[in-house]
């Protein structure tokens, strides 16, 4: 556990072949990605982009048909490289004949717990996830979807793993619950938890996270920072009127212009420059047409990296 | 660990064969033929000794012919263990290792800290635990109600435990490589019992010898017969030693059968730590 690194993907592909007629999908292609120790990550990318392969591959339950993937500097296909982690399935289908109690005991002891810490740690962790005591022994079958969705997480949680992947942690959830597992995980980031996040929910994502990477059609389309990435905040200037020299001046400070019917608009990234602009615009008579607040959030960087 | 895995495991086979009702169903209905013999079975005890045995509505006096009743019924309960109960058992069974691969349960059990080759093997020895305890109960009450209500105790009948479990564990070999193969509890079941139904044409090795034609043919007969599970041989050993005869040829059956149930669970295991999920 020596690395700096919660999980390294180095040129990770696998590729499915059909059977009759071999055609080759290309489910991950070629995909390497980092994620610190202690960092909270997002996977994110449209349906069929090959998230859930990807996290997969880091679990060893798909094979990489190349390349290879790490967990805190251990092969992730071995076994041991799995102890750290906790992980929550999208779909998991836990079966119906546990008890909640029996299910975090069952699973715990895969994670080889014994019976002594696994008495002490299920109602900690179920308390933990916002289930109430009362229905630890009550049947799995009984649970709603966001009962077994907190259930889910409180068995990820259960041998206090270093590394929390999470498939949609927030699905079916409402969202008061949302807010409460964001609470949860925001505690465990706290205490040095990495949580590797796969979700479709970009603004869950954008909240929580301090890197993302957007995968489509199994490729890395985009990684960064979300303050990177979304630095496309700032202020939208619309002028008339603007002498030649003024607007190279101002181009120079804005970080997008472009012309308009009746004049130029420019973008800049914080309030100061856009201040700056409006005193130089109104000194030389400029007409000030509007000045807009605007925002880059996660959604339009995610439509633009899949677009492209 | 490997221990806390490993009965964690086998625990929760045991859940799912009583969610299930396998294991209640099992287990009531070696409880029906229990009660069967309980109260079936009349004996005059005068002066200490047996003076009459009634069974199936058959009354003895003599001793030899009480042995002779004994050794009936424990020969009919040996039958039954053996055939009717082995196919509940397999079918009860086939389930039990395809539900683990159902999509969300097992990507779930892949993500711990355990070999693959060990989740596989803790469902078999589990469902293995479901039958044998199954069987140790019947064969064992049996036995007592037989051996106090007789005065004969003979253990021989006790050997049926040892290859009802032995043949069982060689069929569940074949449910596992099914299973993993087609993720099919009906697969699975067509297969095995389709094996069981072969065995007892297969046995009939002498007669075929000298029904075939060709060299070829009878090499081929061999062939399948030395290579698949010998369920009808070993079941007619196990009446033989319950009856108190010799078994001749005992071991062929039994090591080759042997050999079978571990290469279909090597090849299970094979499947099972190549598959993607």
């Amino acid at each position: 556990m020596s690395s700096e690194y919660a999980i390294e993907a180095e040129r990770l592909t696998k590729i499915y072949r059909s059977r009759l007629s071999r055609r080759e999908i290309r489910a991950v292609d070629d995909v390497s990605l980092q994620v610190r120790r202690g960092a909270t990550y997002g996977l994110l990318g449209p349906n069929g982009a090959g998230k859930t392969t990807f996290v997969k591959m880091l679990l060893s339950a798909v094979h990489p048909t190349s390349g290879g993937a790490r967990v805190f500097g251990e092969d992730a296909s071995r076994p041991e490289a799995r102890r750290p982690i906790g992980y929550l399935p999208e779909n998991h289908r836990f079966p119906t004949y546990f008890t909640g109690f029996g299910m975090l005991d069952f699973y715990a002891a895969l994670s080889g717990l014994d019976q002594a810490t696994r008495g002490k740690r299920i109602p900690e962790v179920f308390a933990r996830v916002g289930l109430e005591e009362k229905f630890g022994d009550m049947r799995v079958g009984k649970y709603s979807k966001g009962m077994l969705q907190r259930l889910g997480l409180a068995q990820a949680l259960i041998h206090a793993p270093t590394l929390l992947i999470l498939d949609e942690p927030a699905d079916g959830v409402d969202p008061v619950g949302r807010r409460e597992i964001r609470d949860i995980l925001t505690g465990l980031e706290q205490q040095g938890v990495t949580i590797f996040i796969n979700s479709h929910q970009l603004v869950e994502v954008e909240l929580f996270c301090d890197e993302v990477a957007i995968l489509c059609k199994g490729k890395l389309a985009l990684s960064g920072k979300v303050k990177d990435l979304t630095a496309g905040k700032g202020y939208r200037l619309a002028a008339a009127q603007v002498p030649d020299a003024l607007q190279q001046a101002l181009c120079a400070q804005a970080s997008l212009v472009a012309a308009r019917d009746h004049g130029v608009e420019f973008q800049f990234p914080t309030r100061e420059l856009a201040n700056h602009a409006v005193d130089l615009l109104r000194s030389q008579k400029c007409e000030i047409e509007s000045l807009i607040p605007t925002s880059s959030t996660l959604e339009e960087v995610f439509v633009k990296a899949v677009e492209q | 660990m490997t221990a806390i895995v490993t009965a964690a495991l086998i625990r929760d086979t045991f859940r799912e064969a009583f969610a299930r009702k396998i294991f209640w169903a099992l287990f009531g209905l070696s409880t029906v033929l229990i009660a069967f013999f309980i109260f079936l079975m009349r004996i005059d005890v005068v002066e200490g000794a047996n003076a009459t045995v009634s069974l199936f509505g058959h009354t003895s006096g003599r001793t030899t012919e009480v042995r002779r009743l004994v050794d009936g019924a424990y020969g009919g309960i040996a039958t039954f263990l053996y055939t009717w109960a082995m196919f509940l058992a397999v079918f009860a069974s086939a389930g039990l290792i395809p539900s683990i691969l159902e999509p969300g349960r097992i990507e779930l059990l892949l993500s711990k800290p355990v070999r693959r080759s060990h989740i596989l093997l803790g469902r078999y020895a589990g469902n293995i635990l479901v039958v044998a305890l199954n069987s140790i109960y019947l064969v064992l009450a049996v036995w007592i109600v037989f051996g106090i209500k007789t005065g004969i105790w003979e253990q021989q009948f006790l050997v049926a435990i040892l290859t009802t479990v032995f043949i069982f564990a060689v069929l569940l070999s074949i449910v596992v490589l099914a299973g993993v193969l087609f993720d099919s509890p009906a697969v699975a079941t067509m297969i095995t019992v389709g094996l069981m139904i072969m065995s007892p044409i297969l046995a009939q090795t002498r007669i075929m010898m000298k029904l075939l034609s060709s060299e070829w043919s009878r090499d081929a007969w061999r062939i399948v017969y030395y290579t698949l599970p010998k369920v009808y041989d070993i079941g007619k050993i196990t009446l033989d030693i319950v009856a108190g005869h010799s078994a001749p040829d005992a071991w062929m059956p039994v090591w080759s059968s042997a050999l079978f149930g571990a290469a279909m669970l090597s090849a299970a295991l094979f499947v099972f730590s190549k598959r993607n999920f």
